[in-house]
This record gives C-alpha cells, sequence and structure tokens, in this order.
C-alpha cells in the first residue's frame, strides 16, 4: 500500500532569506587615480592556431597538475580538432574582465583576484557546474567521467601548459601594464587646450604668426560663402593644414587636439549614462546637414553664421584669462556639453560641423583601424566596442567571428581601442593594406 | 524494454537511496536554497528521496527538474547516498517516456543538457550581460567549442 506522502509546503515566498551576497560580499572594485593609468592586471594565456599541432601535451600535463595522473579529461585546457580542415585549436580559460561564471556560481565559490587570476574556491564548490553552463567561451571546467569541476589558475603565474608545449603555441602574457597611448593623449589634449584656449586666444579660428597662418576649414567655407570671395593666401592654404592633417591620419584632430572636445571627454568622466537619444536624432548625416545649412546661413546672411554658436570657436575666444566674464557666448559650451548625459561626444557624433568637414576630407585617407576578429577573444572582452567614444565598433560583428568595418569618416582616431585591445587584434594599417591581424592572407 | 518500476528500481539501487537515514545533511549542503526563494523540502534531495522511495509518482514531478547535479549532498552523506545520481536516473527515465518539457535541448545537437528551471537561474544572474552571450546559453558546451573552433581558427 502507498502511505501518501504528506509535506507541508510554504505557500508565499519566504519574504526574508539570508543568502550569500549577505553573508560574503563581492569586493567593491576600487578605483585609484594609478589605475587610469596603470590598469588591473590581466593574466591568460595567449594561444596562436598556427602553430598547435593538437597533441594534447596541454592536456595531459594540466591534468597531471588537476588530479594527480595523466588524465586528459580532467584537465582545464581542452584541444579541439577539425578533421575536414585539419586546424586544432586549445579551449582555456581567458580570466575574463568581468566573468560570467562568477556571476553564475550560486555559493560565490569563484573569485577574481588582485592578479587578475579566476579562481575556485574549493570550500565553496560543490560541483555544481553552472559555471560552464555560463562560460561563453565553453572553456572546460566540468570533467565529462567523474563530474568534477577543474579551474585553470595559470599555475599560479607558472602555467605548465605554456612551459611544456613542443610548438611554443600557448604564450603567458600579464597584459599591458602602461597605457601610453592614453596618457599620451590626454597631455596633447591638455596642452592643445592650454595653447588653444588660454594662451593664444582664437588661435583655432584664425591665427598668423608672420608667413605661417592657420584657419578652420569650416570657417573658411563659411567666410568664402559670405563674402563671395576666396582668399588663397591666409584663408584656403591656411585651412588647408588641417585638411592634408586629416587626410594624412584620419580625423586626429577631433581626437587629439579639439579643446570641446577635451570639455567633453572631461565632462564625461562625471556624467552618468542615464538618457538616451531619440533614434530620429540618432543619424550621423545630421552634421552633414547642420554643415550645408552653416553654409548656406552665412551666404544668406553675409557673416560667419555658425561661427557665431560655434562651441569650439566660443570656447577659444570667451574662455581666455583676459575675457572671462565676458559675453553671453560663455553659456554656449556649457549646454552643448550637456549632451553628454545621453552619449559620449554626442556632439561630435551627431551635430559638429567641422567635424563633418574633417569626415569628409577623411574620406581621402591614407590610413585605417582594423580590428581583426580572429585575434580577439569576443565574447569575454569587447572592450573596444565599449570605450570607443563615438560607438562605431560593431560588437555584434566582432561576436559573430567577422572583423567590423570601421567607418574611418567617423572615427575620430582617439586610439582608445588599440590601448584597451590585450590581444592586439586592432591596429592602424594603411588603407590599402588587406591583411587583418590574426588572419594569414597572402 | 523495462517499465517504470524497474527502472526506479534501477535508480534507487543505482544511488543507494535505500540506505536514507533522513538525517537531513543534503538538504543542509544543497545550493539550491541558495538558487531559489520557493526552495521546499519537495524540491530538496531529501523529498526527493523519501518520494523515490515510497513509491509516489516521482517522474511526473516537476521538482526533479531543479537540481544542479552537483556533488554537495552526495559529500555530505553518512550513508553514501548520492542523490545526484538518483536525480539524473530519474531525468533519464522521464527523457525516456517522452516527459521533455523541462529539459532544454540544444539548439545545434539536440541533447537535453540542462533542466530549464536552472537555465532560468543563470539567465536571471546573467540578465545584465548582452543579449548575444546569452544566445550563447541556448548551445550545450560542446557544440559552443566546435562553434568557436571553427570561428576561430
Amino acid at each position: 500500500m502507498n502511505k501518501q506522502l504528506t509535506i507541508q509546503q510554504p505557500e508565499a515566498e519566504r519574504e526574508f532569506s539570508l543568502n550569500l551576497e549577505d553573508l560574503r560580499p563581492r569586493p567593491a572594485e576600487k578605483k585609484t587615480f594609478a589605475s587610469y593609468f596603470m590598469p588591473p592586471r590581466h593574466s591568460f594565456i595567449l594561444f596562436d592556431p598556427e602553430k598547435c599541432t593538437g597533441c594534447g601535451t596541454c592536456e595531459m600535463i594540466c591534468s597531471t597538475r588537476n588530479v594527480g595522473k595523466v588524465a586528459p579529461s580532467s584537465a582545464s585546457v581542452k584541444v579541439i580538432t577539425d578533421e575536414k580542415q585539419g586546424k586544432n585549436f586549445a579551449i582555456l580559460c581567458q580570466h575574463c574582465r568581468k566573468p560570467l561564471c562568477m556571476e553564475a556560481c550560486p555559493t560565490r565559490a569563484i573569485e577574481k583576484g588582485n592578479d587578475g587570476i579566476v579562481r575556485i574556491s574549493r570550500l565553496f564548490c560543490t560541483d555544481c557546474g553552472l559555471c560552464t553552463m555560463a562560460c561563453p567561451e565553453a572553456a572546460p571546467l566540468k570533467a565529462p567521467n567523474n563530474q568534477e569541476i577543474h579551474k585553470c589558475d595559470l599555475c599560479e603565474g607558472e602555467p605548465l601548459c605554456v612551459k611544456y608545449c613542443p610548438e611554443k603555441a600557448l604564450t603567458f602574457t600579464r597584459g599591458k601594464a602602461f597605457r601610453w597611448i592614453k596618457g599620451l593623449r590626454w597631455t596633447t589634449q591638455f596642452i592643445s587646450f592650454l595653447l588653444l584656449v588660454i594662451v593664444f586666444i582664437g588661435t583655432f579660428c584664425y591665427f598668423k604668426a608672420g608667413s605661417v597662418s592657420l584657419a578652420c576649414p569650416t570657417g573658411t567655407l563659411q567666410n568664402i560663402a559670405s563674402s563671395g570671395t576666396i582668399l588663397l593666401i591666409g584663408g584656403v592654404s591656411s585651412a588647408l593644414v588641417l585638411l592634408i592633417l586629416t587626410i594624412l591620419s584620419g580625423r586626429i584632430f577631433c581626437g587629439w587636439v579639439c579643446p570641446f572636445g577635451f570639455v567633453l571627454d572631461l565632462v564625461d568622466k562625471i556624467t552618468p549614462k542615464k538618457f538616451g537619444w531619440p533614434s530620429f536624432l540618432k543619424s550621423r548625416m545630421t552634421k552633414y546637414g547642420v554643415l550645408a545649412g552653416a553654409v548656406g546661413g552665412s551666404y544668406a546672411l553675409g557673416f560667419q553664421a555658425f561661427c557665431t554658436i560655434c562651441p569650439i570657436g566660443t570656447l577659444c575666444r570667451s574662455y581666455g584669462v583676459q575675457s572671462f566674464f565676458k559675453s553671453a557666448e560663455l553659456a554656449i559650451v556649457p549646454a552643448l556639453a550637456s549632451l553628454e548625459i545621453a552619449q559620449r561626444r554626442s556632439w561630435c557624433r551627431y551635430f559638429c560641423p567641422v567635424g563633418a568637414t574633417l569626415g569628409l576630407t577623411a574620406t581621402l585617407r591614407l590610413i585605417k583601424i582594423v580590428i581583426g576578429a580572429k585575434r580577439c577573444k569576443k565574447f569575454s572582452c569587447i572592450q573596444c566596442a565599449e570605450v570607443c567614444p563615438v560607438a562605431i565598433i560593431d560588437a555584434d560583428q566582432l561576436r559573430e567571428g567577422i572583423s567590423p568595418k570601421i567607418p574611418m569618416t567617423e572615427c575620430i582616431m582617439c586610439m582608445r581601442c588599440i590601448d584597451r585591445c590585450p590581444y592586439d587584434a586592432a591596429k592602424i594599417r594603411f588603407r590599402w593594406q588587406k591583411a587583418v591581424p590574426g588572419e594569414n592572407r597572402k | 524494454m523495462k517499465n517504470r518500476e524497474d527502472k526506479i528500481a534501477e535508480a534507487k539501487r543505482f544511488s543507494g537511496a535505500d540506505g536514507c537515514v533522513e538525517c537531513g545533511r543534503c538538504v543542509a549542503a544543497c545550493p539550491m536554497a541558495e538558487m531559489y526563494t520557493n526552495f521546499s523540502i519537495e524540491m530538496s534531495p531529501r523529498g526527493i528521496i523519501k518520494k523515490t522511495l515510497l513509491g509516489n509518482p516521482v517522474i511526473e514531478d516537476k521538482n526533479i527538474w531543479y537540481c544542479t547535479e552537483c556533488n554537495a549532498g552526495t559529500d555530505a552523506c553518512p550513508q553514501g547516498v548520492s542523490c545526484r545520481d538518483l536525480i539524473r536516473k530519474l531525468r533519464e527515465t522521464a527523457i525516456e517516456e517522452n516527459l521533455l518539457e523541462n529539459a532544454k535541448t540544444c539548439k545545434c545537437c539536440g541533447s537535453s543538457f540542462v533542466a530549464i528551471p536552472v537555465e532560468n537561474f543563470v539567465y536571471g544572474r546573467l540578465k545584465e550581460e548582452p543579449l548575444n552571450v546569452l544566445g550563447v546559453l541556448d548551445i550545450c558546451p560542446p557544440c559552443r567549442r566546435e562553434i568557436y573552433l571553427l570561428r576561430n581558427a
């Protein structure tokens, strides 16, 4: 006779429960001044598929450390082979920046140390295997035979698989120690801000010292439209300096020199990104419309219409030491800088006619930025798309394994992607070069 | 062709469930208490073992699908009962009887690699991640590796 099992079951969900998040809270990420230039250590093993022969020495040596015997199923590295193409690939833990396994672990056994190594504490691990589920790289965690979890801990800094790989296909790296492009860019931006805004007032719009003269190309266009005369010396020729710089190296002015861009980058550090633009405003073509409007308006009105409200111009003219608190123009820069609450560099992306002129010039560019999707580790990283201030790197394409095409008319050449990429997948190449990092195209 | 009773009897023998003394150590060690707010004795390994031993209908029960198949209960058990093996056998029986509503199948190869409640927990933990990463969760880890090989090598 079957005795019915009667067990009291709580109907409602528990109102209060103390879980592991309360008992062992995650350490908060500390941001110090030094961490802006000295990134936190991100140790990982780089794998070169060209050199791998699929011998499986890494699996064997890893399992001897994990379980004390040669049992490749218990290894933290897995070599898979494609028989059709004759290719081998080693899959191992990438020690992600934001580990998904750490998020998914129900017992909070996985932690990322200060040295960037993601470890499993055997004290808390229950071998449940949710980390295997969550890992986007499908790194081997759960051994298929005895269901034990073996996590790569980089052998605490001296990985055996790297040491014993006969073809040297695996290399251990501790990441970049210093982001020198970042330091160089901020210094250049600061110096140019100092020169253009504080020292030589109004330098950007028009500057003349002896026979050397510089002029804003957009201002020159408006000048031509309003006055109807083309000044070759001092007008077009001085505007050409910036245009030639753009042809040589892309819109490097926007990312490295522009004083308003520097203000925007600073404002970006303190503004929360809470609002989004309505989609009808999100057209990068708007800035060409603004440029056409500026030129047409100058022709109709007879003076340089846009220059009176140009944020770069007003910043250069009105914010110097001498002319501080002088005019109503002071309000323009904060007003346009407040656009940063929606998206980074909103003004530059959608509206700036100076950027539009440079963007049109950049169609004649000599260099480009390429990101080799084969070399990059798509799921655990995507830092380039995150740091790009004008959001032109397609993260979805990158995750699909396609090298994204970067529109150089939009790229402001800040080189944040190159600086950030830990796998050296983002590179500057000449326009006619076809090779993409990580792909052997002969 | 074995019938259901034989399969359950084999599951009991395989996992040593007959030796259960109902001490409750497996419940104390079970990570499901952390995962689900509606964790109850019905869902706990002890409840499932008791239900199986009493011969109550356990195959149709949704509660066998909450388990993460970890090893904590087996490690804690003084009698050496493997609640993981029991639940795995029960799930196998359920899949053989075509009770598939709680088993998640891989989009590529079609194998049932995780239970839906467990997957929902992982989804809930990772809901702030980009959607493409969550799309990866529909594919079983071996198929993920195959895709990764094709993309990268």
